[in-house]
């Protein structure tokens, strides 16, 4: 869960589809990343983790599977970020992948992975570790602008791990750099150059880009023309960045979600008549779907 | 994956080329709220006149596609080209070996894709209404103008606010008038809205009743 600025609901979210999965009969485990400034585990009832990735990332615990929390919610559980060190906070680049690649063998499920705020490359690393990579907006500007420099950020990112010869490698790079001398502006220039350079990265530069397929939610929508920014915003992925990207789903602005992190529970369980516990089931339904997750 | 140039009419408006006119008209609607000069979701992303490009293209494409003659016309040239939009994916996938592509599809930019399960149970409430509006992308204002219902009623209905609504009958023909606005089925969705009504309210419904007697 991504979208590059704070206070759009990544973390509201990632709990709650979480909670919604979990209620659903499926095993999930709600991972905190946002070292900088963690709250997942008050959105799910837990106050002062025992343990977190703080102790992952000092070293003094090697497995995360000792780090998993319980939370008040059956088949629910959680990994907590707590500000431990604050000389040290993301892992080293090492130790960060181990981490990553034990996020894809946790025995569950369903994981959801909070972001933090920002496109830092930890944090591009933690939304592309997913099978999905589900991006948060605001129906406003800043919320949009800060949304394309993390699609921007993920893509790129995502392009130079698939890339295996030096020279496109670097060339993927210095793409990174919007004022590139390269004159590459937009990923469909920057397809054109690997294609020039070399045919066979070219081929894969272009199926990488067919599989990177970010999911849109917004969120805190009050009006028609905010349920509908996010075909918009799909339509720019597709002719901007010649991305396909999902539409799965919006929340209304709602009283009821304040409510229930008031109360520190979940959406459902507060208000489930609220307009925003249905939008919520209907997009979890959406993702259990499109996982083909058996229950 | 094509460049704008590159692009078909039917892939500028992302729609399928069997679109039925209303579809071809909605995609357009949909692509001018993109595109617009004021539009949010483009922001921060073109330079100037980029869009502006794009908002010329979207013109051209509506004006051929809306108009049956130049469509013939404009489709005989692609078939004599063999243009299909999937032609170039087609040839890219042989080549694949990292793992299997997800299959592109030129979808209509539509409003009303979500799964409507959710939203199939339940009853007729006012919450409901507005969820079934907003899903299709109407404003409540264009609700009010098309039906010339004063929008505070309208609000008062996705409210629930039974106390501030006038009598009954003209409840009624202000739910029919919005069920029909949203393609719903307008009795059923007024006898389900007014039974709540009568539940909840009942000093509304009496109300209601003395003034229709
Ligand atoms: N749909 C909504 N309606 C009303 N308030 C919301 C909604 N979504 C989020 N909020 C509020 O916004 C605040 C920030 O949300 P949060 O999930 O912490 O953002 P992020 O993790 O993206 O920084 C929350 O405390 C919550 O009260
Ligand atoms: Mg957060």
């Amino acid at each position: 869960m991504g979208g590059g600025k704070g206070g759009v609901g990544k973390t509201f979210l990632s709990a709650n589809l979480a909670y919604t999965l979990s209620r659903a009969g499926y095993k999930v485990v709600a991972v905190d990343t946002d070292i900088e400034g963690p709250n997942l585990h008050t959105w799910l009832g837990v106050s002062k983790p025992r343990v977190s990735l703080a102790d992952y990332v000092s070293g003094r615990e090697s497995r995360i599977e000792h780090l998993l929390l319980e939370t008040p919610h059956h088949g629910l559980g959680l990994l907590a970020a707590t500000h431990g060190d604050l000389a040290a906070a993301q892992p080293e680049a090492g130790r960060r992948l181990e981490f990553l690649r034990a996020l894809r063998e946790l025995p569950c499920d369903f994981v959801f992975v909070d972001c933090g705020a920002g496109a830092h490359p930890a944090t591009i690393d933690y939304f592309l570790v997913g099978d999905e990579g589900l991006l948060v907006l605001h129906p406003e500007p800043t919320s949009i602008e800060n949304t394309y420099t993390f699609i921007r950020a993920a893509f790129y990112r995502r392009m130079h791990a698939a890339m295996q010869k030096h020279d496109v490698r670097e060339c993927v790079r210095e793409a990174m750099d919007q004022r590139n001398e390269r004159g590459i502006r937009s990923p469909l220039d920057l397809l054109e150059a690997v294609r020039h350079m070399d045919p066979e990265e070219g081929q894969r530069f272009a199926a990488t880009m067919r599989s990177f397929r970010p999911r849109i939610l917004v969120n805190e929508v009050a009006t028609a023309e905010d349920v509908k920014l996010g075909f918009s915003v799909r339509s720019i992925c597709r002719k901007f960045f010649g991305i396909e990207a999902d539409y799965v789903g919006y929340i209304n602005r709602d009283q009821a979600v304040r409510d229930s992190v008031l109360l520190r529970k979940p959406l459902l369980e507060v208000r489930p008549e609220a307009d925003s516990a249905v939008y919520l089931q209907r997009i979890a339904g959406k993702l259990a779907e499109a996982a083909g997750a058996p229950r | 994956m094509k460049s704008l140039s590159e692009m078909t009419h039917y892939e500028v408006l992302e729609i399928p080329s069997d679109a039925a006119p209303d579809e071809v008209e909605r995609a357009y609607r949909m692509a001018q709220a993109t595109w617009g000069e004021d539009g949010l979701a483009t922001y921060s992303l073109y330079e100037e006149g980029e869009t502006e490009a794009i908002r010329e293209r979207v013109e051209l494409a509506f004006r051929v596609l809306s108009d049956p003659d130049a469509k013939a016309e404009y489709d005989g040239g692609l078939v004599a080209e063999g243009t299909d939009p999937l032609d170039d994916l087609d040839i890219d996938l042989q080549f694949v070996d990292s793992g299997p592509a997800p299959s592109v599809d030129f979808v209509a930019a539509e409003i009303d894709t979500f799964d409507d399960a959710a939203d199939e149970t339940g009853d007729w409430n006012g919450a409901r209404l507005r969820r079934a509006r907003l899903r299709r992308g109407i404003d409540l204002e264009k609700i009010a103008e098309v039906t010339k219902i004063n929008p505070s009623y309208l609000r008062f209905i996705e409210d629930d606010q039974y106390a501030d609504l006038p009598a009954r009958v003209y409840v009624r023909g202000f739910v029919v008038a919005y069920a029909r606005c949203l393609g719903l089925d307008p009795e059923r969705v007024a006898t389900g809205y007014l039974e709540i009504l009568s539940e909840a309210a009942p000093e509304a419904a009496r109300r209601g009743r003395r003034t229709q007697g």
